[in-house]
Order: C-alpha cells, then structure tokens, then sequence
C-alpha cells in the first residue's frame, strides 16, 4: 500500500530535503509511523506526545481535511497525505 | 450613484463587465473592517482604497518600528515611532481622498470587539497572532459578517473566506493553542496574500466569482505554487457548529 506524504517546508531538514516521501499503512497515523521510522527528526516535529498531533500541524487526505481524528482514517493505495503547518503571521 | 470624477477613477476596474456601474456603486456604498495595519493590512487597504470602497475602518494598537519596514508597505522611514493606524490613514486618503478613512488606534478583545466592527460589511483578518484572530472569528459569526482570512510565514501564506453558518470557519479545525512566536517573514508574501484578501472582499461586495469557502488556498512563494484543500464546516465547532447546516 504505496502512500505518498508531502513534508511541509519547515519539516524537510527532518527528510534530508525530501519534498515527497513514500510510506505504507492501512490509516493515516501508520502512515505516520513509518514516516518516523524512515526519519525520525519528524516526530518531534509532528507529535506532542504518542497519538497526538501538534496543535499546529494540519493533515489533509487526498487534498481535503482529515480533522478531526485525523491519525485513524484509513487510506488506500495511491492516496497522498499533506502534512501543512499552521500560520499565524501577519 | 457614480459621480463624474469617480467614473473616471474607477474607469479602468468599470469596464470589467462582472463590476460595471452597477458594482461600483456597491463598493461605493460598502463598509470594511481592515483588523491589522501591518503586512497582511498594508496591501488590503491599499488595493481596497483604491478599489473605492466606501468605508474602510483600520484597526491596529502599534506604533511604526524599524523592523516593520521590510513588509508594511503603508509606512515609511518617516512613519518609526507614529502611531501605525495615523500613518496608515495618511497614506490611503492620499491615494484616495473620497474613500472615508477611520483609524482605530486600539487593541482588539473579547470586550470591545462588537463594537469595533459594528455596522460593517466585511472583516479583514490581518492580524499576526492566533487568539485575536480567534475572537474576530468569532464575532463575525456572532453578527453574520462575513471574515477574509489571510496569513504569512517566511515565503508562504493561507488564504481562506467565511460565509458565517454556511461555511467552514477559522475555528472548524481547531485542536488547542498554539505558541505565539516571533515569525519570519519578507515582504512577498503578504503582498501576495493580502491582494488575495482584498480579491475576495471585492468579490464578495460586488457578488461576483467564486469566493474561496470551504477551501484553504496555501501559497509556497519559494517553488510558486499555490495549493487548495477541502474544508468541511464541523457541526461540533465551538464558534460556528450551532449555525452548521442552518445556512
């Protein structure tokens, strides 16, 4: 089950530069998971504690929110995930 | 009505068939909160003031400093120090002097907020932290106004509009706060997403196109691409769920 994630901009010193990156999973949150076993700089990056996103970090599933429950929803092959993080400048 | 003066002004933006005569006048007649005069306000005033709209009432505690200069295009050298809603009002009724300016030089809370943007049309968000975009949001949906999102980080920015009861609000995602920090930022990017903003406020006044609802547009200055994700309203949204569904 091919997944593609997008990294957000902030998160690619995590993926030595990686834009895309390709996982497998049955949910989003293995998904997840396997992109932390590749490069594990991006836990801290998208996790307060085990189960638990940022409260910045948005995640987006075939181009649509995932929110809420966002790490069970299950995905399928050729699906893409979009980690974004959230802004607040003005 | 036009005036003869104001058709000329206004000749270039007229002969868009979507606004004509007719779309010009309710620009003429509208009243838009611009809540910020910082990087995201600076380009949504300017480009709504030259627009014509009737009443643009600019909300912002700050006084100029230095280090605003690389992206608060409403101020200048000359502005450091001054009061940034002065400054910003002396620079758009230079630029048009029959649109009517209001400055308010006051910090927005919970308290004041209704107030603030009472009698308006349309409120901008052009702030640059979280929990007073959060009390605007909330507001907006209070009193059915409609709210024109905009944020920045360094070379990116979001764009998003709310329809109050009939599209997915600021809010409809919201998991916990989120630390205030010092954010990166060049010019570009408000820029782009300012004119965003103001495009979508002169749509809407106007009645025209299709407004950015439901949608989150994210903009990545570095590659120049814009990206566009589905938003769903959240019946459990603790500032728009007892509207949902009821638009």
């Amino acid at each position: 089950m091919a997944v593609k994630v997008h990294i957000h901009t902030t998160h690619r010193q995590f993926t030595n530069g990686s834009e895309v990156v390709a996982v497998q999973g049955n949910t989003v949150g293995e998904c997840l998971n396997h992109l932390i076993k590749e490069f594990p700089g991006m836990e801290k990056a998208l996790f307060a504690k085990r189960d638990k996103l940022l409260n910045n970090v948005e995640v987006y599933l075939n181009h649509a929110s995932a929110y809420p429950n966002e790490l069970v929803k299950p995905v399928e092959d050729g699906d893409e995930i979009h980690l974004v993080v959230m802004l607040t400048g003005g | 009505m036009l005036t003869p003066s104001e058709r000329e002004r206004y000749d270039r933006q007229i002969m868009i068939g979507e606004i004509g005569q007719e779309g010009q006048v309710k620009l003429k007649r509208s009243r838009v909160v611009i809540a910020g005069a910082g990087g995201l306000g600076s380009p949504v005033a300017i480009y709504l003031t030259a627009a014509g709209i009737g009443t643009i009432r600019v909300i912002d505690h700050d006084h100029v400093a230095l280090s605003n200069l690389n992206r608060q295009i409403l101020h200048s050298e000359e502005d450091v120090g001054r009061k940034k809603v002065d400054s910003a009002r002396a620079k758009l009724r230079n630029l048009n002097s029959t649109v009517d300016i209001q400055a308010v030089a006051e910090t927005i809370t919970e308290e004041n907020v209704s107030g603030l943007v009472d009698g308006c049309d349309a409120i901008v968000d052009a702030m640059d932290n979280l929990p007073t975009r959060y009390i605007l949001n909330r507001c907006a949906i209070e009193k059915n106004i409609p709210f024109f999102h905009g944020a920045v980080n360094g070379f990116e920015g979001r764009v998003m509009t709310v329809l109050p009861g009939k599209t997915a609000c600021l809010r409809c995602m919201y998991r916990g706060l989120v630390p205030q920090e010092k954010f990166p930022v060049i010019g570009v990017a408000p820029a782009v997403i300012g004119s965003i903003q103001a495009t979508e406020v002169i749509k809407y006044l106007v009645g025209i196109g299709k407004l950015l609802t439901n949608r989150l547009l994210v903009y990545d200055g570095l590659k120049v691409t814009f990206s566009e994700f589905k938003l769903t309203q959240n019946p459990n949204c603790d500032h728009c769920g007892s509207l949902a569904g009821k638009g």
